[in-house]
């Protein structure tokens, strides 16, 4: 775990790209993308169908040391509006064990624009203290906390090259990693997050030991 | 030569050139009139190629045969070779006005063309294994070949132990069930156990090998250098004026490289030497194909002094009248050698000149040992190998893209197949389900099922679609993803992606001889301008380097262990070997020599293992990340290894105190298993199976799919399925896969036996005058390993921040 200020708030993150905000009782996790794998399926490319589940329960797992009482999911939970009618039953009665056990916050994704499930519901933007979190970062000057973009940052050490998912944070804006196990990721060297930021961002490489924040520069 | 066989045609065409008929090509005829299936070993340049298509010419000439119907086919196993022995054939048959119709058909074919060879089949058609899968696939395909009487197969040695190989095999015994009369001639260099290869090419009881011995002996020699071997280095810089002399003395020659890079760096090198103006070109695999055509071209028309080629000039292809080759590095084997040796003089009774240069001390070694393995003629073992289960996937589909298939009829055809000789029901059963919708223990694609059983009990493709999406996956060879070179608006030829991703704009590289700067990436291309400079960063490719072969191994060690070969070494080699004896021990025959001793590393004492195992880089690998992992467990905090083909070098921070067991074999097999499991190779041949059983596509029609996302995509697939269903067909065809491939347990395994209570160690106290070249190899190696990345990880971070002054 690392510790990051946002806003004046305590955040801490996770090496499996989960953000914490303790002092709220609250769990932050984006992109779970559930029933990828399975939506490759019409074009007879069949991937494991297990993502889903283990995407799950990876995701219990990982909060249920802690003392939370509030998941906010920054949308794109779901891969596509039929995702939900594909979960197997073990995938399913994990997410009823989710939904349950935590207040789970859907913020809408733009993978689930046409979704519709039964007593859940989708919200475009959820604020606390001041926080937005939504699942696009707008270009606002408002403190907002986002996913959508899956960033991930490659380094150099020695002559090779390694890859992995990371939290980009500036002023204004905290980008979260993607948590599904079947989503892949855009660097953040990508000219697209030269159009978010202004400045150069602080970045937090998840590894597989550590958490680095390894200047900007040094990322390839 | 012959007054029993009589093909007027061709007898009129042979005088014509003042040439007669060879023994073993009447041979072949006679024997294939009687009924058998013929392997015709022989060396190159010895009218090979046409005892192949004797019979076949024989029976078109004197036999009435079907009209429009396909006759003949030649497989060979490159694309190059078809257009070759096509161009050859024509030959006699224009000459002599003859109503046999020629034809070639590879990837390169024109969609018209094919289209007309499938109303009009040519008498002869000539083509590749991935080609022949395609035309199998056809709904057509049994009226196609139903009147087929002769199959061909070229250059047959080089596919018995490969992917290819199975699914050629596949679809021979596929062949078979349509046109069980249909005979096989297989033509093959010179290779040790040809009854392997005579089982691949047929399982029937009547066939026979036809061994064609060599008449002349190829002139070696290793080149000889005012200049000093170099101790380690893979280009041979130091010999290129030497070389350059060569060349001038010869009218055509081949400079043979093992890579892709060493080729570009060696023209590169020729050209700044050439104050001759000799016409020096390039070929190698990663050219535009129009490029490597002129390149050939001229090289038949004698228009060029020299080439410098990696393997794409390897096989069969006579391009002109090559009086020396010169191989650069050490060649890794005794029979690759042998048919780069024979492409210069390249005529049955004469003999061919090569000159050997050892870019390294150790490759010296290597090429002495080569030579006179050559003189006692000695050849490497081909390797058997079992069908792999990718392959049979995407045969399955192939199968049902042309008609539905009833499951026992098709085992029986696949059993057929020598590789696939051993498959069990229940495997194939397996395989048959994993086409189906995934093979997996959870239903979850049942709607989407690929395959399905009709009313008659038979499986037929669901839809129309599932064969064209079949035929842009079809073959056994997965590639990089590649870009292509632009430079203006000429192609230049195509770069691996990670390579590009390693460059910044303003970089420059060499490539089909030229010194380009990298500008961007726009549409998959490479946009590149030429550049003035004189110092580029060179392409180094993943592929074409081959670990040192079984054979070659025992030679190097047998000239290492006895002194009395030493006396023709040149005095540099004998001195450095008369040094380590002195200051540690020589490498015995058959056991292992483990060498330790402290070196200084960026200014930090660290402890060096050393074990001079000469089994080839591959084997010599795995070891390597076995002992890293037991000197982990220990305690010895080892930071990293470097492998080479003759010895490993693994340092740690502590001193490795009990050498035993560290070299202990029963604990380092079971490590190996568990650390299989964690291995990039392990992804590596996951992602590669995926795709050629068709889980993951290539290519999906109308959207194009980067190579990256292909890579991506497969990593995260493999981590979840070994989780859930870790016995899953493509996790075991990928393990053994491994085991097979890069790890070489087999090899390994017969190591570590071999050495057994006969490991001689020494405790030095500073690096041996044998281990130098590892040292100084440690500077271009880095190891691809998850933990020790971590190691890295945190060793640079504390650098960088210490420089920052924040530690």
């Amino acid at each position: 775990m690392k510790t990051i200020n946002f806003n004046n708030h305590k955040f801490q993150i996770s090496r499996d790209g989960i953000l914490f905000w303790f002092d709220k009782q609250i769990a932050i996790i984006s992109d779970l993308h559930l029933e990828k794998g399975s939506s490759f399926g019409p074009s007879g490319q069949f991937l494991p169908p297990y993502d889903s589940e283990e995407t799950l329960r990876n995701l219990l797992n990982a909060i249920k040391k802690y003392n939370i009482t509030k998941v906010i999911l920054l949308g794109d939970t779901f891969h596509d509006k039929n995702a939900f009618n594909r979960m197997s039953n073990e995938a399913l009665i994990l997410f009823e064990k989710f939904i349950k056990k935590y207040e789970v916050i859907f913020v809408l994704g733009n993978h689930e624009t046409k979704m519709k499930i039964e007593n859940i519901e989708f919200f475009n933007e959820y604020i606390l203290d001041g926080i937005h979190f939504i699942h696009q970062t707008s270009k606002k000057y408002i403190y907002q906390i986002s996913g959508h973009y899956h960033p991930v940052a490659t380094i150099r050490t020695g002559s090779k090259k390694i890859t992995g998912k990371c939290f980009i944070q500036e002023q204004y804006n905290l980008i979260m990693p993607s948590y599904g196990v079947y989503t892949g990721g855009l660097n953040i060297k990508n000219k697209i997050f030269k159009k978010i930021f202004k400045k150069e961002p602080n970045i937090y490489f998840l590894g597989k030991r550590s958490i680095y924040k390894f200047p900007y520069k040094f990322y390839l | 030569m012959s007054d029993i066989l009589k093909i007027e045609p061709i007898d009129n065409w042979l005088k014509k050139n003042n040439w007669s008929f060879y023994n073993h090509q009447v041979e072949t005829v006679k024997l294939s009139e009687n009924g058998f299936d013929v392997l015709l070993v022989a060396p190159t340049g010895g009218g090979k190629t046409l005892a192949g298509f004797l019979p076949s010419l024989n029976d078109l000439i004197n036999n009435k045969s079907e009209k429009n119907k396909l006759h003949t086919l030649y497989i060979s196993p490159l694309k190059a070779l078809t257009i070759d022995v096509h161009r050859n054939l024509t030959s006699p048959i224009e000459d002599q006005g003859l109503d046999i119709r020629v034809e070639t058909r590879t990837g390169d074919t024109s969609a018209y063309k094919k289209n007309r060879q499938k109303i009009l089949p040519p008498h002869m058609l000539m083509t590749t294994p991935e080609s022949l899968a395609l035309l199998l696939s056809n709904k057509e395909s049994k009226d196609y070949f139903k009147y087929l009487k002769y199959l061909i197969i070229d250059e047959i040695h080089v596919l018995v132990n490969s992917k290819r190989g199975d699914l050629l095999s596949l679809n021979l015994s596929r062949i078979h069930s349509i046109s069980p009369d249909c005979k096989r001639i297989g033509l093959s260099a010179t290779v040790k156990n040809k009854e392997t290869v005579l089982k691949f090419l047929t399982s029937k009881n009547k066939a026979k090998i036809l061994n064609v011995k060599e008449t002349s002996f190829p002139k070696i020699e290793i080149l000889e250098t005012k200049t000093r071997v170099p101790w380690s280095g893979h280009m041979a810089s130091y010999a290129i004026k030497d070389i350059y002399q060569k060349i001038q003395k010869s009218s055509l020659t081949i400079v043979f490289v093992n890579t892709r890079a060493q080729a570009e760096l060696v023209f590169n090198k020729l050209w700044q030497e050439n104050d001759n103006n000799l016409k020096i070109a390039i070929h190698h695999g990663s050219l535009e194909k129009e490029i490597r055509r002129k390149v050939e071209n001229l090289m038949s028309l004698g228009k060029i002094d020299c080439v410098v080629a990696t393997s794409s000039l390897d096989l069969g292809i006579d391009w002109g009248d090559v009086d020396l080759v010169i191989q650069i590095g050490s060649p890794k084997g005794i029979s690759r050698f042998l048919q780069r040796i024979g492409r210069s003089n390249h005529k049955f009774d004469e003999p061919s000149n090569a000159i050997l240069v050892p870019s390294n001390r150790f490759e010296y070694l290597e090429c002495l040992s080569a030579i006179n393995s050559i003189q006692n003629k000695l050849l490497d073992e081909t390797r058997e190998k079992k069908g792999s289960l990718d392959v049979l996937a995407q045969h399955v589909l192939g199968v049902a893209c042309s008609e539905p298939f009833q499951v026992d009829d098709l085992y029986n055809q696949v059993i057929n197949a020598w590789p696939y000789r051993n498959l069990t029901k229940t495997k194939f059963l397996e395989v048959v389900e994993f086409v189906k919708n995934g093979g997996y223990s959870l239903k979850h694609y049942e709607q989407y099922s690929k395959i399905a059983l009709n009313k008659d009990k038979f499986y037929a493709i669901n839809n129309k679609s599932i064969r064209n999406r079949y035929k842009l996956n079809v073959g056994t060879i997965v590639e990089s993803y590649m870009l292509k070179v632009k430079l203006g608006n000429k192609t230049l030829g195509q770069v691996e992606e990670w390579f590009i991703e390693g460059l910044n704009e303003g970089d420059t590289f060499l490539f089909g001889g030229r010194v380009l700067e990298y500008q961007s990436i726009s549409n998959n291309n490479v946009i590149v301008k030429s550049t003035s400079h004189t110092q580029p960063k060179i392409p180094s490719y993943a592929g074409g380097r081959l670990p040192l072969s079984t054979e070659l191994s025992i030679e190097v060690r047998k000239l290492l262990s006895k002194k009395q070969f030493w006396k023709n070494f040149p005095n540099q080699i004998n001195e450095w070997l008369k040094l380590q004896s002195k200051f540690s021990n020589l490498p015995s025959l058959n056991g292992l020599l483990v060498e330790t001793f402290p070196r200084l590393v960026r200014g930090k004492k660290r402890f060096f293992l050393i074990c001079y195992t000469f089994e080839g880089r591959n084997a010599n690998q795995t070891l390597g990340f076995l002992i890293l992992k037991k000197m982990q467990r220990i305690g010895y905090k080892p930071l990293s290894f470097v492998a080479t083909d003759y010895a490993l070098a693994i340092w740690s921070i502590n001193e490795v105190e009990d050498i035993n067991i560290i070299l202990n074999d029963d604990l380092m097999l079971d490590d190996l298993y568990e650390w299989l499991e964690e291995t990039p190779l392990l992804k590596k041949n996951f992602r590669d199976a995926a795709i050629i059983s068709g889980l993951i596509e290539r290519s999906i029609p109308g959207k194009k799919k980067t190579g990256k996302q292909v890579l991506f995509n497969s990593d995260l697939i493999f981590n979840v399925l070994k989780k859930h269903e870790p016995k899953h067909l493509l996790l075991e065809v990928a393990r053994d896969d491994s085991f097979r491939g890069l790890i070489d347990l087999d090899r390994l395994s017969e190591f570590l036996k071999r050495i057994e209570n006969n490991i001689t160690y020494k405790k030095l106290d500073r690096i041996s005058p044998l281990a130098v070249p590892l040292i100084l190899e440690i500077n271009r190696q880095t190891i691809d390993k998850s933990e020790m990345e971590e190691y890295f990880l945190e060793e640079l971070e504390n650098e960088i921040l210490s420089e920052f002054g924040l530690n």
